[in-house]
């Protein structure tokens, strides 16, 4: 199974954005996947990705550059510094480590210098569409037109 | 020899961003230490203006680890803006919730940031001082401490609407009914999850044994205690009167309630932290000191009013002969025996046909022009005090944060721990970790205290008597 998690902040401008894809992935019904929204990823939530066999994050990471570019990032904070929320990078490691479940997985991120507000609704949305377009196989969107 | 400072910056495994200086006089030993929370948000100040109706989201946003805390608090407060009284159907979700809260909040402390020390020792390398080695030599003890927070975590989405920033604690009570679907799940869950509390007690006390020098060394003072109590002087998290008691066990005074706060409780301010530092009026800043949250809680509270866990305090008690246990590594302690608590009130509470029934909420209008709301958040005494105008917009905010009670004492367990493990010829890893786990044993919340939120990551200056930086130490 397919699991996608969406996370972030959605009183943080486009930090908002897993978020808001997730809400955009719900609209296509896709088969074999599981959509997950949440405000930051936290340890407990592998219990939910036991069945994973392949799992998307979708996050918005801050740079002043390369405003609405869509990245792969696995830039990892120190691990040794575990706290209330963690890394999707950490997510994998207890995940093989605990539960001996070793999914396949991809980072999306959108990298962004404004987590006060959406700077520019329309680049934003786009930047949503083209990852929703990435996400939903073929023959999900077939029959959704 | 010059005189100079150590900086710990920040200090790892804790909520939030803080650092600690030691300071080395002209004979080379330690000095001085103290911890500088290095954050600022200012909620105080931009939630005036706003509607109280709003208070509760935007103060749950001060933390997203205790934002349960904030809300019930808040809520509280308001109900005195509106003078309500919650039917008992609304308090015992706030309760439960509040407990659910307590439970994952501890359970992240004991499994995430301080077995690490338990299980390798505080000498340990660095690098093995941590979850992920956990994972690999303990995993059942690392699955357990998942369990245990999800089990927390689900309690508060499902009775409250979402696991960080609930919306469904609201004023005049809650904002639904208990399904007894949820109900069932929760109680078919219990059993499991006691056994989990259980199995981490008796872990942590068999362990005992080998961290006799930090009971001993790391932040052991006589201080004041301060946690709310009930009538029956049973552990209360949500509701009664704050009690005061000294290092001796003698109640300096009890039956204050929350609204008076400020009579007894004063809010110094030093130009090193951003963190205020309360103390117990009628002695004095800074001879007031007081300690707050677990251990304060079990030293107060004549029993826990749960079986297994009364059993536990017991035992507790007896590390000090029924007088108040003074050593802060046994916050520890103290907070499992709150996880034990916590798993078996939600049991008691969920039971009680009076939670079940339909009426959670009563509703009012701004009836009163101040609110204050206070319960027991993780980390110690919760305070949200709240000013309206006859419109019910905030025209003043005074918060006093769980973590902030502590200061002083935090402060004071730093110098004790550095003058303990610190040798300024021959600094340890393991004696720098020392000194920043007498901060985890408070378990403070740092962006909760200053309303801030912060990075953490790590490395140590040592700094000459003009405050130069002389030499930097990374701990990363």
């Amino acid at each position: 199974m397919r699991v996608i998690i969406g996370y972030g902040n959605e009183l943080r401008g486009e930090d908002a954005f897993g978020v808001d894809t997730i809400k955009e992935l719900q609209k296509l019904n896709l088969k074999n996947t599981k959509l997950l929204s949440m405000h930051q990823l936290t340890p407990e939530i592998v219990l939910k990705l036991l069945d994973a066999d392949e799992i998307i994050f979708i996050d918005a990471s801050y740079d002043e550059k390369n405003h609405y570019a869509l990245a792969c990032s696995l830039t990892e904070q120190n691990n040794l510094n575990l706290s209330h929320h963690i890394s999707p990078k950490t997510i994998i490691h207890i995940l093989k480590s605990l539960y001996k479940n070793v999914p396949s997985f991809f980072v999306y991120s959108m990298i962004s210098k404004s987590f006060e507000k959406i700077e520019d609704q329309k680049r934003y949305k786009k930047c949503i569409d083209m990852l929703v377009k990435n996400l939903a196989p073929k023959e999900d969107k077939v029959i959704l037109e | 020899m010059q005189k100079k400072t150590i900086v710990i910056d920040p200090v790892t495994r804790i909520e939030g961003h803080a650092k600690i200086t030691i300071d080395i006089n002209e004979n080379n030993e330690v000095e001085d230490a103290k911890i500088h929370v290095t954050q600022y948000r200012g909620f105080e100040k931009f939630c005036e203006g706003r509607p109280y109706t709003e208070m509760p989201a935007l103060t749950a946003r001060t933390c997203g680890i205790c934002p349960v805390s904030h809300v019930v608090s808040a809520t509280k407060a308001i109900d005195e803006i509106l003078g309500v009284t919650p039917p008992k159907a609304g308090v015992n979700i706030r309760k439960i919730v509040n407990l659910a809260q307590m439970l994952q909040s501890h359970t992240l402390n004991f499994y995430h940031l301080s077995s690490p020390d338990f299980i390798y020792g505080f000498d340990a390398p660095q690098e093995d001082r941590n979850i992920f080695k956990m994972m690999q030599t303990h995993p059942q003890m690392a699955r357990d401490g998942i369990n245990l927070r999800a089990f927390g975590q689900k309690i508060i989405e499902d009775l409250a609407g979402k696991r960080i920033h609930p919306t469904g604690i609201i004023p005049g009570g809650a904002s639904h009914k208990i399904e007894e679907s949820t109900k069932e799940k929760i109680l078919e869950e219990v059993p499991a999850m006691l056994k989990i509390a259980q199995s981490a007690l008796e872990f942590f006390r068999e362990n005992l044994h080998k961290f006799q020098e930090e009971i001993d060394y790391l932040g052991s003072f006589p201080s004041l205690f301060m946690a709310i109590t009930n009538d029956e002087g049973t552990l209360e998290h949500y509701d009664g009167k704050l009690c005061f008691m000294d290092s001796e066990g003698n109640i300096l005074k009890d039956n204050i309630e929350p609204r008076d706060y400020k009579e007894y409780i004063g809010e110094a301010v030093e130009t090193f932290s951003y963190l205020k530092s309360p103390y117990y009026k009628p002695l004095g800043y800074p001879q007031g000191m007081y300690r707050v949250g677990a251990l304060a809680r079990v030293n107060i509270a004549k029993t826990c009013g749960t079986p297994i866990a009364d059993k536990e305090l017991i035992k507790f008690k007896a590390l000090n002969d029924g007088k108040p246990v003074l050593n802060t590594f046994y916050y520890h302690y103290a907070r499992l025996i709150e996880m034990i608590y916590a798993i078996e009130k939600i049991e008691e509470l969920l039971k009680c046909d009076e939670t079940m029934s339909d009426n959670v909420r009563s509703t009012s209008t701004v009836s009163y022009e101040k609110g204050v709301g206070c319960s027991e958040a993780p980390r110690g005494t919760l305070f949200h005090e709240y000013h309206v105008a006859k419109d019910g917009i905030i025209t003043g905010v005074n918060l006093i944060i769980a973590t902030g009670n502590n200061n002083l004492a935090m402060n004071a367990g730093v110098k004790q721990v550095a003058q303990r493990f610190v040798d300024p010829k021959n600094i340890t890893d393991g004696a720098l970790n020392r000194v920043e786990a007498v901060i985890r044993c408070f378990d403070p919340c740092l962006s909760c205290s200053t309303h801030a939120l912060g990075i953490v990551s790590s490395s140590v200056e040592i700094r000459d008597h003009n405050k130069k930086v002389i030499q930097v130490i990374d701990r990363s």
